[in-house]
């Protein structure tokens, strides 16, 4: 999940001229941290047993799938295939926040995941020249984030009695620490392929709610 | 609460992972044993069920082999 806006951008961009290799990228991008989450969450939804986070848990594993069927998809649109890339933000997610290790710590990154997932799309929302194809990629896929963020926010106010209401607001403290160095890492490490995005102007971006 | 054997620790371990027990001695590398990292989670949210005992990120710092791994689950066993 990456993208504030370059600098270098060019405003005149059209959202019908042919994707650029940039673009191309960072929607591989997006298509391949929705693999990941899948995979995670599969991978937990097959070890969990019976409950209702295993049941809630399998429909974001399942969601999440499908999120990167609709960026699949929306690249075919575009006339391009996806960029293969082997890392992910989540890969440098664990690497700064540490593998969780019980539910409650895989509800807590989740969280925090979730909302700068969020974020990033509405970011991208906001762009000039968004193409219809993407606004409607990123609009589906905003509703099921919402979902996740209510379903795992509840879960996790669920566990305060077992684990303690000062644990849990530490751990979603330290992820949210992890969450904000490994975005502007991310930033920093790929700035060159962050100049197609436009932002708009402050008075146009007042406008869009 | 009962605090589980080395023995039935490293039995679920290797349950969990899908690997002979003979392959878990204690001074086995975990990293070793362990395809990739959310593989390591999967164990330690089994081991937590299969125990009744809860882990935290803490707790596994500085665990890297198999006997370290069951200290630790023998451990939170006596205190949960």
């Amino acid at each position: 999940m990456i993208g504030e806006p370059g600098p270098d951008a060019d405003p005149q961009a059209s959202t019908t001229a042919p994707l650029g290799d940039d673009e191309r990228w960072v929607l591989s991008y997006y298509r391949t941290s929705e693999i990941n989450g899948s995979l995670f969450f599969g991978r937990l939804a097959r070890t969990l047993r019976p409950s209702p986070i295993q049941h809630d848990l399998t429909r974001h594993f399942a969601d999440e799938a499908l999120h990167a069927w609709y960026w699949t998809d929306c690249l075919d649109r575009l006339g391009t295939r996806p960029v293969k890339l082997s890392d992910a933000y989540q890969d440098q997610y664990l690497e700064a926040a540490g593998l969780p290790v019980n539910l409650m710590e895989i509800m807590a990154i989740t969280l925090v995941f979730e909302r700068r997932v969020i974020n990033q799309y509405a970011k991208h929302l906001a762009l000039l020249g968004v193409r219809p194809e993407v606004r409607d990629t990123i609009d589906r896929i905003m509703a099921d984030e919402r979902c996740h963020v209510a379903w795992v926010k509840e879960a996790l106010e669920g566990m305060h009695d077992k684990f303690g209401a000062a644990t849990v607001a530490e751990t979603l403290q330290r992820y949210r620490q992890a969450d904000r160095e490994v975005y502007a890492r991310t930033l920093a490490e790929h700035e060159d392929r962050l100049r197609f995005l436009h932002p708009p102007p402050d008075d146009e971006k007042g406008s869009r709610t | 609460m009962t605090i589980p054997s080395a023995d039935q620790v490293r039995l679920a371990m290797a349950t969990a992972l899908g690997v002979s027990e003979k392959r878990m001695p204690a001074d086995a590398d975990l990293a070793e044993l362990v395809s990739d990292s959310y593989r390591l989670v999967e164990m330690a949210i089994e081991l937590q069920d299969d125990f009744d005992v809860i882990l935290s990120q803490a707790d596994l710092n500085g665990v890297t082999t198999v006997g370290d791994l069951v200290e630790v689950i023998r451990t939170r066993s006596a205190q949960d």
